[in-house]
């Protein structure tokens, strides 16, 4: 095993590199601090190709020419990986050589606001019942639910509206609802960093 | 020893129902903030024996206080109505300078002593119930600090330790945190976690807690050796899987767990009076 000048007896040490691919590869491959960043620089990839596979469409199999760009800009940009992370990945991919592609099918698009909809019904726990998310590139919007029955999970829905809300000023935006109701607009947020 | 199973969301609510009609369990620990949203009623209702209740995301070592006020405020409807046997909580990271992690940090038990116990003391007070912390599947060789560190917690705060035998386990291989370390943690605690962990895929493997794998060897030795310590009136044991849910599979690990503690002398409902 190759001695380590980087900190690393703790996990503390690590929290930078967590979210890092490019500090992590200053770890020695061969050390226990390189494992456990590839653990956790693993749960970033997963998150996003397994919940939208079609991303690996455009950027081959391992998604690593998605991936590693992005999480490079996500940590110029100091994003908050919150329940938006799937939006930032859409708002990268726009100013992207993946640009073109990513409009010509609207698929992507559908993929990451539902993704993100559903990553804000499972980790917000404020008291609002549901998020619309909106987007300039469609009228459609995206709804998730929490989970409101012991019996349900957590609902994702498409809203194709007959009188289309205005476009969010921004790429996305979003607003929240204190209901299990589609009642109200309350005018669009924008998507925090 | 009393065995439960982890209730997450709704998808396995059937299945949760069989395993306590079929006696594989005794309770059912719900991760409690997942169903905010649904009415303390109808949770009070939805099986018919005890529950824990499990808090995933207070964050409350990095949450302010009027977000943890709001979050306990919501908490106390699902304390009052369902009088749980233990009410429980996680001691790690969620984020680093605003940025959240996907796979949770560990804490550095030499440095960080002083104001995680401010912050257990004051979110025991404000939730108005005792509340037992999970210990976490140390990875980094810091990890060995954990033992005497939630001892002293125990001790100072007068919280409790909801101890999970497998992250333990992990701990043990990924940095050599000695079991008998954790003997007056074990001895103190009445409340246990257990699953299955995997290795890394790759190397120097390390073992993560995974929640998707039959219990291994190891952590079936470690409950083994460690049994009377683990056993006790009131004690509970919640049997946690999150992913590569199958009924079989479930059953065949709360059997060995059953083997291995016998029935529990209690009759379940005397459960929620040993709180």
């Amino acid at each position: 095993m190759i001695l380590l000048s980087l900190p690393s007896r703790t996990d503390r040490d690590l929290y930078p590199a967590l979210m890092s691919p490019e500090l992590n590869a200053k770890y020695p491959t061969d050390h226990k601090a390189f494992v456990r960043i590839d653990v956790s620089l693993r749960m970033y990839w997963h998150t996003l190709f397994d919940i939208c596979p079609e991303l690996l469409e455009l950027s081959g199999l391992d998604g690593m020419s998605i991936f590693r760009p992005f999480m490079a800009w996500a940590g110029e940009k100091k994003l908050a990986f919150d329940w938006s992370y799937y939006l930032w990945v859409y708002v990268w991919l726009r100013q992207s050589p993946f640009k073109d592609r990513l409009l010509a099918d609207d698929k992507y698009l559908r993929s990451v606001m539902a993704a993100s909809a559903a990553r804000w019904a499972i980790l917000d726990r404020g008291r609002d019942c549901g998020i619309v998310i909106g987007c300039a590139d469609t009228r459609n919007l995206v709804i998730g639910w929490k989970c409101r029955s012991v019996r349900l999970g957590r609902e994702i829905e498409l809203i194709e509206p007959e009188e289309p809300l205005p476009a969010p000023p921004d790429i996305f935006g979003y607003f929240t609802l204190q209901t299990f109701e589609l009642d109200v607009f309350p005018g669009w947020q924008s998507l925090a960093r | 020893m009393r065995l439960g199973f982890n209730f997450t969301l709704g998808d396995t609510y059937d299945m949760a129902q069989r395993l306590i009609a079929e006696g594989h369990i005794d309770y059912c620990e719900f991760l409690i903030d997942n169903f905010f949203c649904v009415d303390p009623d109808e949770l009070a209702k939805a099986f018919d024996c005890p529950v824990g209740l499990h808090i995933m995301y207070s964050k409350f070592l990095e949450a302010d206080r009027p977000t943890l006020v709001d979050f306990a405020a919501r908490l106390r409807d699902y304390i009052d109505a369902l009088n749980p046997i233990y009410v429980s909580d996680h001691i790690l990271r969620f984020s680093h300078e605003g940025r959240a992690f996907f796979h949770l940090g560990e804490i550095d038990y030499s440095t960080e002593y002083e104001s995680v116990r401010d912050r257990v003391v004051a979110w025991q007070d404000i939730v108005g119930h005792r509340i037992h912390f999970e210990n976490y599947p140390s990875i980094m060789d810091g990890g060995r600090e954990a033992p005497a560190f939630f001892e002293r917690l125990m001790k100072e705060t007068g919280a409790g330790v909801l101890f999970d035998a497998s992250n333990a386990v992990c701990a043990h291989r990924n940095c050599g945190t000695p079991f008998e370390a954790w003997r007056n943690v074990i001895a103190e605690a009445q409340h246990f976690h257990v699953a299955g962990y995997r290795h890394s895929l790759v190397e120097p493997f390390i073992s993560l807690d995974t929640h998707a794998e039959a219990l291994a060897p190891d952590t079936l030795a470690f409950l083994r050796d460690f049994r009377s310590v683990f056993d006790k009136p009131g004690a509970t044991m919640t049997y946690e899987r999150d992913d590569r849910i199958e009924f079989d599979d479930i059953v065949a690990d709360l059997k060995l767990l059953r083997d291995l503690f016998g029935q529990p002398e209690e009759r379940r409902h005397d459960l929620a009076l040993s709180a």
